[in-house]
């Protein structure tokens, strides 16, 4: 048990001559906490397993393990026998009233020192993963620094203990209630990034003349795939706070912004918005919006009807670098493209996604693309 | 008022961090110190570079911040030599103990060792503002940039390198808020409350006093400010280092452009504006205009003019503007003026191409209405006129005569007229604008324009 504070979570052999009473307890052994596992490998729960040796007499013996000031699911709490498991019988489970603990009564054929493993759930202490990212000038890719963040609020001190993750190796470490240690446990350098603007339809104001002194900011985000040819791919990345700087190209940094990065499985990719692009401005404007192919019912009324519509969207980059924009757009219900002058991939039956390159700014003025759609919305019920 | 100390624990046995085998503390000053300075953000990134004098084996670092504001979890550290024989284990934040982390390192060198420190702070902050002066003809203005830089860090920050940031940083956490957490990264399950109160307000709330220019040393010219493009945003390097103590400000001369030609620009657009008209200085950033060489920060404006030979000025107004990128029109809004008049007259009102339904009773229909527009400039000198006028309705034709300038359709329901009007002019134009209503929508074929 720890020795620099109070123990919480106590472990009493009773030793007793003929009888489980507590009254008649002759002798309290209390063992050391042996090796000590903290398993992080859910995020939901904590598992601790701990060893200590008990000293068993041949018979009845009643082990005693209570817990004060820390939170452990009583019913998760389970004992496995790791040297003689065909000798030591576990018979019962017992829960004295009103008090947190439990008495085990154990089955002994001899009189020997026993190791045991003791698990439990235990609450508020947890794990949470954070990334530093430092990107390159040019924004090709990224140096890569995952750290994980032990938090210890069990109420309880490890003096040391075996830290397990579900992936990567465990490693020795000690923490002390309410202490919180942060870890360096990736780096992976030159991760090659995609930088991506994206102007969606449905989220961004279309008109920005119409906004008194507001600048529409188009999100920027990098993309990393978790792959080997991001010399990642090794295993799940979990989710955590990303912050994300970049090189200055004057030997320091300049903060970009942060983002959660979500759990990316092996294979997948990870996109982190990182702030607002004001350099890349998006006029959208919806040029003709009217109905046609009236159908009536028999008093005259209009029952069905198609639109026909305009949108136009003028795409002007600012930046004196190239960038290529995502540009999303929502057509709801049935539709038909009766004539559109860029490409684009539907994504689902109301999402048309867009792949712009638009060159660098040039000397007479900004790099400018127009996109005109020109649809129809079908059989609209009146 | 110097609140961030930097300890350095050389530990005897190596096996143990614990402080009572300390035998030797340093206390390791700042060699330099870089402001990284956002105005999207209550946010800085701050840069310190300390020596400190390692021993083989392991070593403790302790690195306190007692009220400031900086972000616990932002705390960085790089060793910028013999990188690769020392390990920065571990960041402990100790139980019991606030505003306190420990660094362990392993090193495998003894000496001193350079080390870059690296976090995130609020309460510095900079914005952009700008003093306009025309010329008496209003042909021309003289702009100057300045930048505001603001102190209220609880840290002075001496000799510091002070860069500025322009662009909107994606943050999750306000860092006041971060700063003033019990335990770095909170507890587990516990809920993170939302920040109260902008830090600029609490600021203003405890009446610190903040102090401008007069910078003791100044040079015999303003400092040059450096301004350079990363990824979105711009950074702005001010010449030299400066020390800005806590509470205080400072402002510094961004650009200053002698002759940016400007279009007198007037804006009549009722559904916007009410019916009166409202004036705008209109010009580009561009070279042109004797600017463009890099984006202009938004902020607020005053516009002055010279108004006689001897330099006396008369205020014209004031104007927020938002964020410029390089060879994007700018236009300030310098609120409405009576000198220049658009007057709408409605001349003629009809209904006429009815259609009835089979209870007779009326389904469709067009109005015709037939405006006159005079457009009246008292003023002494030349002005552009925008005029908008928008239809509620996409089923509309329109027939013009007179002096109507540029005509433009904006978009389904908008449409635009530009005139150009000398000194002391007026222009009239009419417009018939019918619109379709009910079944009538079926026989129309288009906008006319």
């Amino acid at each position: 048990m720890n020795t620099k504070t109070k123990s919480t979570i106590v472990l009493m052999v009773v030793l007793s001559i003929g009888s489980v009473a507590f009254g008649r307890i002759k002798l309290v052994a209390l063992p050391e906490r042996a090796a000590t596992v903290i398993r992080l490998d859910n995020p939901a729960a904590t598992l601790i397993e701990e060893e200590r040796v008990l000293t068993l007499q041949q018979g009845l013996n009643n082990v005693d393990f209570s817990w004060k000031g820390v939170s452990i699911d009583a019913d998760s709490i389970r004992l496995q026998a790791l040297d003689n498991p065909d000798k030591v019988t576990l018979l019962s489970v017992s829960y004295p009233p009103n008090e947190a603990a439990l008495v085990w009564d154990i089955s002994c054929k001899g009189d020997f020192a026993e190791t045991v493993r003791i698990s439990y759930l235990l609450s508020n202490i947890d794990r949470l993963i954070t990334y530093k990212a430092v990107a390159d000038k040019a924004e090709t890719a990224v140096d890569l620094k995952s750290y994980l963040v032990l938090r210890n609020f069990s109420g309880e001190d490890f003096e040391q203990a075996r830290v397990l993750l579900d992936y990567g190796e465990a490693f020795e470490q000690g923490i002390d209630h309410e202490e919180t240690k942060q870890m360096l446990f990736l780096r992976a350098p030159k991760v090659p990034i995609r930088k991506i603007w994206t102007f969606d339809a449905a989220k961004l104001p279309w008109d920005p003349e119409k906004l008194e002194n507001q600048n529409v900011g188009i999100p920027v985000s990098y993309r990393i795939v978790n792959d080997a040819g991001s010399k990642l791919g090794k295993f799940a990345m979990w989710g955590g706070k990303a912050r994300i700087f970049q090189d200055d190209g004057h030997g320091s940094t300049i903060f970009l912004g942060e983002d959660v990065a979500p759990l990316v499985p092996v294979g997948e990719k990870m996109e982190l918005y990182i702030g607002d692009s004001r350099d890349i401005v998006v006029t959208q404007r919806k040029m003709t919006d009217t109905r046609i192919n009236l159908r009536k019912n028999n008093k005259g009324r209009v029952v069905l009807y198609d639109t026909d519509e305009v949108i136009t969207a003028k795409i002007e980059n600012f930046k004196d670098s190239a960038a290529a924009l995502t540009m999303i757009q929502h057509i709801p219900g049935q539709w038909d493209m009766d004539k559109c002058n860029l490409k684009y991939v539907k994504k689902d039956a109301n999402t048309l996604e867009f792949e712009i390159e638009l060159p660098a700014r040039t000397e007479s003025g900004p790099a400018t693309k127009e996109l005109t759609m020109h649809y129809h919305r079908r059989n609209i019920r009146q | 008022m110097k609140r961030i100390i930097l300890m350095l624990f050389v530990v005897v046995a190596a096996s143990s961090p614990s402080f009572a085998k300390v035998d030797l503390v340093t206390l390791p000053s700042r060699d330099t110190v870089q402001l990284t300075i956002y105005n999207s953000a209550d946010l800085t990134l701050v840069r310190e570079s300390r020596g400190l004098t390692l021993k083989e084996g392991a070593n403790s670092l302790q690195f306190s911040w007692a009220n400031t504001l900086i972000d616990p979890t932002s705390l960085g550290m790089l060793p910028k030599a013999s990188a690769d024989k020392i390990d920065i284990a571990e960041l402990t934040y100790p139980p019991r103990v606030r505003n306190l982390g420990l660094w362990n390192i392993e090193s495998g060198v003894s000496g001193k060792v350079p080390v870059e420190i690296t976090y995130l702070t609020s309460g510095l902050s900079w914005r952009a503002f700008y003093m306009g002066t025309l010329t008496q003809n209003e042909k021309a203005m003289r702009l100057q940039g300045y930048v505001r830089v603001t102190n209220n860090s609880g840290e002075d920050y001496e000799n510091a390198q002070t860069r500025l940031i322009v662009g909107k940083v994606h943050i999750l956490d306000e860092i006041a808020e971060l700063a003033r957490r019990q335990y770095p990264y909170g507890r587990p399950g516990e809920v993170v409350p939302r920040p109260a109160a902008a830090p600029v307000e609490r600021v203003r709330a405890r009446g610190v006093r903040v102090l401008e220019a007069a910078v003791a040393g100044m040079p015999e010219r303003p400092k040059e400010i450096k301004k350079e493009g990363l990824s979105e945003y711009f950074l702005y390097t001010i010449e030299g280092t400066e020390t800005i103590p806590t509470g205080s400000a400072k402002r510094l001369l961004s650009f200053e452009v002698d002759d940016v030609p400007v279009v007198n620009l007037y804006k009549y657009e009722e559904q916007r504006y009410g019916a009166g008209v409202v004036r705008f200085l209109s010009f580009k950033n561009d070279e042109e205009h004797n600017l463009g060489d890099t984006p202009i920060p938004g902020g607020r404006l005053k516009v002055y003019r010279n108004a006689d030979d001897r330099g006396h000025l008369s205020y014209a107004g004031q104007s927020s503007f938002k964020y410029i990128p390089v060879d994007e029109d700018v236009e300030l809004n310098l609120g409405p003026v009576a000198n220049v008049v658009v007057e709408p007259k409605l001349m003629d009102y009809k209904t006429e191409n009815h259609r009835f339904d089979r209870s007779g009773d009326i389904s469709g229909w067009d109005e015709v209405r037939k405006f006159t527009i005079e457009v009246k400039n008292t003023r002494d000198i030349g002005v552009k006129v925008e005029i908008k006028r928008n239809f509620d309705t996409p089923y509309w034709k329109l027939d013009r005569g007179g002096d109507f300038g540029d005509f433009e359709k904006v978009d389904l329901d908008t449409v635009k007229f530009t005139l150009s009007l000398t000194p002391r002019s007026a222009k009239k134009f009419e417009y018939t604008l019918r619109t379709y209503h009910g079944e009538r929508q079926e026989d129309w074929t288009g906008a006319r324009s």
